[in-house]
């Protein structure tokens, strides 16, 4: 147990500090109890800013902490909502449906995922081409999917749909508990706080060390005895892994998946989630992307057209003048800041 | 193939780049617990030769033997889980992480001496921290180290890994006299531990402080052999490598 809370709160993550904690507790106790003041709706539209983040933080571990780039975790997204949406539909009125959808949709990424990578990875493929390998995987998909039209294209009951999407497809259920509405935003923040501390403890653990090691220089990293292969491919399963949860609650959620979620623009932001925030800290990444998707999700549902055009500017201003992200860099200089008055209070005293 | 007592051998090895011969039938046996100096001119083929011992190159032919095993075909994190442990030329210690962070990565090197680290490893790493002065810098950013701790840095490093042969490829480059003088007082203390040493080094007067014995390359291949003096009295090593008639 104190094993577990050393690792969770460990150093490679900002946010250590028993303030910080404090602050955390007071959030978790706020967002827990929000309910009693939140109608159903606006319960559910914070759902969606919340099951964003275990795809960000996936893409945050692989990308921030291992150096991998990988621009089509949506993929993973995408084949959790569709196997979810084929298994659970066609198992309505079990009442185990939905879980084994979930089981089956999270085995479909840690497959496709893994032979995937294999190939990159073991192929020793030159880390600026895994972005586009990745991206074209997912447009493939896209693709594929986009061309399912057709009462031909169906699996048992349900129908791929083409562009058109997926519809219908079952909330969550455990026997004759139907999680929407509350109960469903409830099932959510348990499974982001869990995620995070998940990955607060995989980049708090020896693994995570050996994978700033793997970003910082791969072939000294090799050369202190790890086989960065192996290693590289083990944080792409579980960045897909999570990927692929963050897929389940979309469709939990809206009951649809098109092939869109896979698309170019799909694939785009979580990249930019992660870097508007700060891709080597976990928490400045959840902020982000609980923010970035408030924004985009407010915007775009008032019927402002240019909610993307503003997140896509928000990534190059982010570049320009917070080249490792603005949550990170602000920490950074609260940190200074409080650093130096401290100085400033000793030499007074 | 190799003799007893033998730590480390080649056999023939030749890598060429394109048109260029980096190594030729370079045959070498490294005895266990020796500290050996490899020196050449600039493009004899001594960081050729230290890429080809530790997996980075794949030789075009010849062999590479650790304890007798055959680990010409092996990757560099097997060879380094046989207990071969390597710096390189240019500074690698991971400069964005801190000093803790950078001594931890190689303890539990999957398989490695590390898991099993003898007593004697963890007395050599010890030692080498507390006299690198490393021990109070523990949270400092590596890349604010000056230029020499960086170097002690990454042989810490290799050595918290608990290998059982150091390969340093020129590990006093940009050092005052003074720090070479310490990086030799240090590696002869290991040396003296039983640890098995090849230094590729341009700096005969540090060669002089540490090696046993010296073997010369000249255009990839193996020119001469012997002590420090046989090969600072040899009138063609001093024509091609010392410059002098």
């Amino acid at each position: 147990m104190k094993r577990l809370f050393r690792l969770a709160t460990g150093p490679e993550d900002i946010g250590r500090s028993p303030g910080f904690w404090g602050a955390f507790a007071v959030l978790i106790l706020y967002l827990f109890a929000s309910p009693l003041w939140l109608g159903e709706f606006e319960a559910y539209n914070i759902s969606f800013y919340l099951l964003n983040l275990p795809l960000a933080l996936g893409l945050c571990l692989l990308w921030g902490y291992c150096g991998v780039l990988s621009f089509g975790q949506v993929a993973y997204f995408g084949i959790a909502g569709y196997v979810y949406g084929i298994i659970a539909g066609n198992l309505v009125g079990t009442g185990w449906g939905p879980i084994a959808g979930e089981l089956g949709g999270l085995a479909a990424c840690v497959v496709v995922s893994a032979v995937f990578g294999y190939f990159v990875f073991y192929a020793r493929v030159q880390a600026w081409i895994v972005p586009i390998l990745t991206l074209v995987l997912t447009l493939l998909l896209e693709t594929f999917l986009g061309q399912t039209a057709g009462y031909q294209w169906r699996v048992g009951n349900v129908q791929l749909g083409g562009y058109n999407g997926m519809t219908g497809i079952p909330s969550f259920q455990v026997g004759n508990l139907v999680f929407y509405g509350y109960a469903f935003y409830y099932f959510v923040l348990v499974a982001v706080v869990l995620c995070y501390f998940a990955c607060r403890m995989v980049v708090n653990s020896h693994f995570g060390k050996v994978m700033l090691a793997i970003r910082e220089d791969p072939l000294r990293a090799e050369l202190l005895g790890y086989d960065i292969r192996a290693r590289q491919l083990g944080v792409f399963v579980l960045a897909s892994v999570l990927a692929g949860i963050s897929g389940l609650f979309y469709v939990q959620w809206g009951n649809y998946i098109t092939p869109s979620q896979v698309g170019l623009v799909s694939a785009a932001l979580p990249v930019i989630w992660v870097a508007v925030g700060g891709r080597t800290s976990l928490l400045a990444v959840a902020i982000s992307t609980y923010a970035l998707n408030w924004v985009n999700y407010s915007l775009s549902s008032a019927g402002n057209q240019y909610a993307l055009v503003i997140i896509g500017a928000l990534l190059v201003i982010v570049m320009l003048f917070f080249p490792r992200g603005i949550v990170v860099m602000l920490a950074e200089a609260g940190f200074r800041g409080s650093l130096a008055r401290l100085r400033a209070a000793l030499r007074l005293g | 193939m190799n003799g007893a007592g033998t730590y480390l051998a080649t056999r023939d090895l030749a890598k060429r780049f394109g048109g260029i011969v980096a190594t030729e039938q370079v045959s070498l046996d490294i005895a266990e617990g020796e500290l050996r100096c490899i020196i050449g001119p600039n493009g004899a083929g001594k960081s050729t030769l230290f890429a080809l011992l530790c997996g980075i190159h794949r030789p075009d032919s010849g062999r590479i033997f650790i304890k007798e095993q055959d680990v010409t075909s092996l990757p560099s994190f097997r060879r380094v889980r046989l207990g071969v442990g390597l710096t390189f030329q240019t500074n690698r210690a991971f400069h964005d992480l801190n000093v803790r962070q950078n001594l931890e990565v190689p303890m539990g090197a999957t398989g490695s001496a590390t898991h099993s680290r003898s007593a004697r490893s963890e007395d050599r790493y010890r030692y080498a921290l507390s006299v690198f002065g490393l021990d109070g810098l523990r949270e400092t950013p590596a890349r604010e180290l000056p230029h020499h701790q960086l170097q002690w840095l990454e042989i810490a490093m290799v050595l918290s890994g608990g290998p059982d042969i150091l390969l340093l490829d020129e590990p006093t480059a940009g050092m005052s006299p003074e720090e070479t003088t310490q990086t030799a007082r240090v590696l002869q203390h290991l040396n003296d531990d039983g640890l098995t040493i090849v230094v590729v080094e341009h700096d005969i007067a540090f060669v002089r402080q540490v090696a046993q014995r010296v073997t010369v390359l000249h255009q990839g291949s193996v020119f001469a052999e012997g002590s420090i003096d046989e090969i600072t009295a040899h009138d063609d090593v001093r024509r091609i490598y010392l410059g002098q008639a």
